[in-house]
């Protein structure tokens, strides 16, 4: 496992982080999706604590009436922590698009639904003037386990660096719901899928593979002699590999002497 | 007398902005008492400027900005972080440290070792500094470094070797590691390679780290003061903004000097003879 986080001086850093990024882009309010899962609850609560619960808007974007608990948990969660909350039903945007594609495969929905979400946030932080905070982990974000454009878009992102089990450890920190944190992590894009059903592995040995390779630096062999399964590592190198396109800009093709990407480079913070 | 750890959150790429900054500290620590206020590495530009560090580059003995920081410190010292450009160094750029004393710019050292690795990549933006050395200040021998100056050990090396009484270090160091305790993994090891150089030279080492936020990272704060032989003297704050004064006696130079002595036993012509023989060695 990554190592035991102290949440306490890790929440410190997060909420100067959020807001920091907010007072500096002169944002009022930050914004989230609440999905009734344990990352946007732990994003919402750090950013309650940031610039306090009546400039925090979560929305709570359902796909018609398939996942009542989450809404319900999403809501609560919103109450608990005082903050400003507004559920909007996408299935209208979603089956207008889809009555047209009836063959569309389930991953194809997931993902429209997620960009979906994306656009309503977006639109609701240019009206409110605010940002969209991102509820991305780390654990997500090297494994690809998300949709570019979708959940993984955001203005800034206070739980990139934390691993699904570290995430956890934050949660029982802030005191977020057990109801919340004991439930099965899921993707939401379609009943009964979970995150470890999809992706093979728990979150503790992959984290544990995933904090092997990365942070330690090991090699294949190393983190199978550690005590895991060659295909669980292979698996999880694989889709480290084939997820680098949604962890940056693509790529431009180069012509002049200085250009965007290349050598134009600039602080995101940039007159801010 | 009395030093002041000016622990500021620097704005990005606004120099003009960071001269208030500066100014407005100055003036708290005069009320202070302070003899030595120092501030951050880049303090006057922030720190992740890629591009922006033409910018944001000015010569110190004749930018009217800078002259007012000079300016300002009339009956006192200050070490002031900034991006050099000198006249006769034109579009070369170096991430610097001006000593100012009393109204007078007295010495600029120039970072020597630019950390490029990982999230870090100064020599992308700036020249490499090729000098080390300690200058007279009112009160004593100073040896000026750089964040990752201090890290290299023969950089404080050269400043005990030439007397110095107090290493400045001044600092953008971004916190990394939350496992332990209250505070970064890093600034832990700041702090003890500051007491441990305390030992070493038998010199006073002012460190002053910034905080605030650059494009994700968390700058550390946590600047310190230890006196000769691992005493410490002060200690800033956490990830927050602080303006510390402590009181230091210079004359605890002399008496570790006379206690532990490492300086009387010094050596530094069989250290330059290993070294040029390494150093030769290593040209063939």
């Amino acid at each position: 496992m990554p190592p035991k986080i102290n949440a306490g001086f890790v929440e410190k850093v997060l909420v100067r982080f959020i807001r920091d990024e907010l007072g500096k882009s002169g944002a009022r309010t930050g914004l989230l999706g609440l999905s009734g899962g344990l990352d946007s609850a732990v994003c919402a609560a750090l950013a309650a604590r940031a610039v306090g619960p009546e400039n925090v808007l979560g929305l709570i974007l359902p796909y018609g009436q398939g996942f009542p608990r989450d809404v319900r948990d999403a809501q609560g969660l919103a109450r608990r922590l005082g903050i400003r909350h507004l559920t909007i039903d996408i299935a209208p945007q979603i089956d207008a698009y889809f009555a047209a594609r009836p063959k569309a495969s389930r991953i194809r929905r997931g993902n429209k639904m997620a960009r979906e979400r994306m656009a309503v946030l977006y639109d609701h932080s240019a009206a409110e003037g605010g940002l969209v905070l991102g509820t991305s982990n780390k654990t997500e974000l090297l494994i690809g386990y998300g949709t570019i454009h979708g959940d993984m878009a955001s203005a800034i992102n206070p739980m990139g660096d934390l691993y699904k089990t570290q995430v956890r450890e934050l949660a029982a920190h802030l005191r977020i719901p057990a109801a919340i944190r004991r439930k099965a992590p899921t993707a939401g894009l379609w009943p009964g899928q979970t995150d470890e059903g999809e992706i093979g592995l728990s979150y503790e040995e992959l984290d544990e593979i995933l904090y092997g390779l990365v942070e330690c630096r090991k090699g294949r062999k190393e983190v199978v002699a550690a005590g895991h399964k060659p295909t669980a590592v292979d698996r999880v190198m694989r889709l480290i590999r084939g997820s680098e396109f949604k962890r940056r800009l693509p790529p431009i093709a180069k012509l002049s002497p200085r250009s965007v990407g290349h050598d134009f480079l600039h602080p995101y913070d940039w007159g801010k | 007398m009395n030093v002041a750890l000016a622990q500021i959150a620097p704005k990005l790429g606004d120099v003009e902005a960071n001269i208030e900054i500066h100014l407005d500290l100055l003036a708290r620590a005069r009320k202070k008492k302070a003899g030595l206020v120092v501030f951050p590495e880049l303090g006057l530009t922030g720190y992740t400027l890629k591009d922006l560090v033409e910018d944001v580059a000015l010569d110190p003995a004749r930018d009217p900005r800078f002259r007012k920081i000079v300016a300002a410190t009339k009956g006192l010292s200050a070490a002031v972080g900034f991006v050099e450009e000198s006249p006769a160094e034109k579009g070369l750029f170096y991430n610097a440290a001006a000593f100012i004393a009393d109204g007078r710019l007295v010495h600029v050292h120039r970072k020597v070792f630019l950390p490029t690795n990982g999230m870090f990549e100064e020599a992308k933006f700036f020249a490499q500094g090729r000098e080390i050395r300690t200058f007279e200040a009112p009160f004593g021998r100073v040896g000026l470094l750089i964040c990752r100056d201090f890290l290299h050990y023969g950089a404080s090396y050269v400043h005990f070797a030439s007397g110095a009484d107090v290493i400045v270090c001044i600092s953008a160091a971004p916190g990394r590691g939350v496992q332990g305790g209250d505070a970064f993994a890093t600034t832990r090891m700041w702090e003890l390679m500051g007491e441990a150089m305390s030992y070493f030279s038998t010199a006073f080492v002012v460190y002053a780290n910034r905080v605030g936020i650059e494009d994700g990272v968390t700058f550390a704060g946590g600047s310190f003061v230890f006196a000769p032989g691992g005493r410490r003297v002060a200690r800033a704050v956490d990830l927050d903004p602080d303006l510390l004064v402590c009181r230091i006696d210079l004359s605890a130079v002399r008496e570790a000097r006379r206690a532990w002595l490492f300086k009387r036993d010094e050596k530094p012509e069989a250290i330059w003879r290993s070294l040029e023989r390494i150093v030769r060695a290593s040209e063939d």
